[in-house]
Order: structure tokens, then sequence, then C-alpha cells
């Protein structure tokens, strides 16, 4: 409540799953770290849109210079003013997004502010990403989504010859290995999570993609496969393991997918982040819903 | 926005269907709005098809009777690319200047 006292800017730090830094300049999100999002430079660099070395020469001059790296990006024409700050409003949302669907354990505020490699100057509104996430969440919550860190695998036939691809499904295809996950995919490619989740989705639908695995739920088979290996199960009745491996559950059924979006998750957030905000503005706010 | 009859114009995310920024006239739900102009620029494409002859997607119109919607699609190499989308007042609008003036003014938003 000191950081609330005090005006608007810091660092909230966010345990969970992923977790985060949720950065704040003047009352709004400048930035946010999460290992479950790429970040502005990930989407930067891994779509090809700056090359390795322009960005390293940019990065160099900036910190000589003690200069913000964006609007060198900006002096030396390697994005256009307008398009970073799209890209930067879109990481922040991507990065809201996954903090508000996965889970918070705690929290804590630091009053001090924090370096950000391309933070949004002025930043974004934390209810507008809010909303956004809870929006994005209803969507997938809609939709026949799979978790961000279940793992997929093309559908047999998927690239064969004449099976006409859309836009970008050749490189989804091409990574979709049955060990890369969602999260994966989007690192890879320099894209939103979010959107690598939609474009999975209507792959899905399609019929080019499956779900292997959850690599959340941490087992790759049913749990009773391995109790028996154990010795659990007592190896008498032979005809018992075959009747077994006939039942829901058992290794030659495949998992059914889970169902992780549920709407209604975002606001987790809601109470952290007011932590960081104006009084004021708190009061404005607070009874608006998401 | 120096275009005559506009009402209000949102830059748009395709990939997510968000709008980034948006300025105009208070009213239209443009969130919902957004994610529909970001499905409509995806099956445009699709109906192109691949290889695209004719060139990329560069404008879709829609006209009401009330109403003129431009949206422009434009050169940004991020994802799946950046949309500007603009309302216009269909009495005070004249879809071929509209379509011109739109055009001259998009590249500066990116820039």
């Amino acid at each position: 409540m000191v950081c609330a006292a005090a005006g608007m800017s810091g660092v909230l730090r966010v345990t969970g799953d992923p977790g985060g830094a949720i950065h704040l300049a003047d009352g709004s999100v400048a930035a946010i770290e999460t290992p479950g999002a790429p970040s502005p430079e990930v989407l930067l660099l891994r779509s090809h849109r700056v090359s390795e070395s322009a960005w390293d020469t940019a990065f160099a001059t900036a910190a000589a210079a003690g200069g913000p790296m964006g609007a060198e990006l900006v002096r030396r024409e390697i994005v256009g003013a307008g398009e970073l700050e799209g890209l930067l409003r879109t990481a922040l949302a991507d990065a809201m997004f996954v903090l508000a669907s996965g889970t918070v354990e705690e929290y804590r505020a630091e009053p001090e502010p924090a370096d950000a490699v391309l933070p949004l100057r002025p930043g974004a509104a934390a209810d507008v990403l809010l909303a956004e996430a809870s929006r994005r969440i209803r969507v997938l919550a809609a939709l026949p989504a799979r978790h961000d860190r279940d793992r997929i695998v093309a559908a047999a036939g998927a690239a064969r010859p004449g099976v006409r691809l859309g836009e970008g499904q050749d490189e989804i295809l091409a990574l979709a290995d049955g060990r890369r996950t969602a999260r994966d995919m989007a690192f890879a490619l320099g894209r939103g999570v979010y959107a690598t989740l939609l474009q999975l989705a209507r792959m899905h639908q399609a019929g080019l993609l499956a779900t292997v695995s959850s690599r959340a739920d941490g087992a790759d088979g049913p749990p009773g496969a391995d109790e028996r290996e154990r010795g659990g199960v007592p190896p008498v009745a032979s005809a018992l393991p075959r009747r077994q491996r006939d039942a829901p559950g058992s290794p030659s059924s495949p998992t059914p997918p889970r169902r992780p979006w549920q709407a209604g998750r975002a606001p987790e957030l809601r109470a952290p982040l007011g932590l960081l905000r104006p009084r004021a503005a708190r009061d404005a706010n607070s009874g608006e819903t998401a | 926005m120096a275009v005559d009859g506009v009402r209000a114009a949102a830059l748009v995310d395709i990939a997510t269907g968000m709008v980034i920024r948006s300025a105009g006239e208070e009213g239209t739900d443009l969130v919902a709005a957004a994610v529909s102009m970001a499905d409509e620029a995806r099956v445009a494409r699709a109906v192109l098809g691949p290889g695209r002859p004719g060139g990329d997607l560069d404008e879709i119109a829609l006209v009401t009777k009330g109403r003129l919607h431009l949206i422009k699609i434009l050169g940004s190499r991020l994802g799946e690319g950046m949309l500007l989308f603009v309302d216009l007042d269909r009495t005070q609008a004249n879809i071929a200047l509209a379509s011109l003036r739109v055009g001259q003014l998009a590249p500066a938003v990116l820039a």
C-alpha cells in the first residue's frame, strides 16, 4: 500500500505459473517480462522483422548514449514509430493475457522503477489490458483451443501435396513435431501466444493438427501403467491386463483434450495491479467490470 | 484525420483482432467490430488464394445505406500485419475520394 500512496511507478513481481514482472510508469503499464510470452525483442528478431546485426548496433549505440532503445530503432529507421507502438501494445496485451490465464501464487509491489529493454511510453492502461485478457480467454473458451503447453503434432497427411495451406500454416506444420507446444511455436516464430493459439485452433478445426498430451499435466501416459510396472497391481490373472487395456483411460485410448480456458479468470490480477495505481484512479474504476 | 465524413478510425492487429489505437466519435463498439474486421481481412486473403496473381489484399470497402467502412491493410511485416479501419458517414463521404485519401494517409500511421 506504500506504493499506492507514493504514486504510480514501480514493478509488480508476480510469482506463479508462468509469473513475471509488470512495470508501471505514471500509473500505466510500460513493460511486462514473463517467460510465458515472447518479449518485443523476440517478436522483432525471430520474425526477421529486424536483423540481429541491426538490433545489436542499435543496442550498442543506445547503451553508450544511455538513451532509450525504442528511440534508437526509430532514429535508424529500422522500424517506424507507429509500427513500434503497435508492436509494444500487442506484446503487452499478449504478456498480460499469459499472466492472467496462468496462476498467481504471490505478488510483491516494489516502488522502485526498474529498467526494461523496450518500454511503452506513455504506457497502456492496466484496465484496458485486463479487459483484453478477459476477452481473449472468453474467445479461447468458446473454441476447441488447446492449452499453450499442450504438445502439438501435425495430422497424418496434413503437409502432403494438394492440401492447400493458408497464411503461415506451413511454418506451424514444420514445427508441429509432437514435442513443441503453442508457447514454443510462438517463441520460435516471433508471434504472440494468443495469435498462435488462434491459428492452432483454426488448424485443429481444419484437421491439420492433433494434440499429443499435456506437458502441464506432467504425464505422457495414464498413471495406471506406471503403477503396474512398480508392482502396485499383482500380475496374477492373465486376462485382467487385457481388459484393462480396453478400458477408458488405458494406454490404447487417447487422452481426451482438457478444456483449459475458462472465462472470468483475468480479474485475479486486478487487485495486485491496484496496489501500484493512485488511490483516485482506483476509486474511479472500482465499479468497472472486465 | 483529414477525410470528409469520418466518424471514427482505429488501428487493429489482424492476428488478434485487438484495437491498438482509436480516435473519433464514441458510441461505436470498436472492440467487437475490430475482431470482425480482422476475420474479414483473413477471409478476404483466403478468397484471393495462394499466389495472388492480382496482388495482396489492399483494401475492403463495406457500404450500407448510412455508412461507409474502409478497411485499409497496412504494410507491416509483423505477424499477420495491421489494418486501419475508417468509419465514414455516407451522406458526407465520396467512396472513391475517401479511398484515395485514406490510401495517402495510411503510410504515416506506421511511420
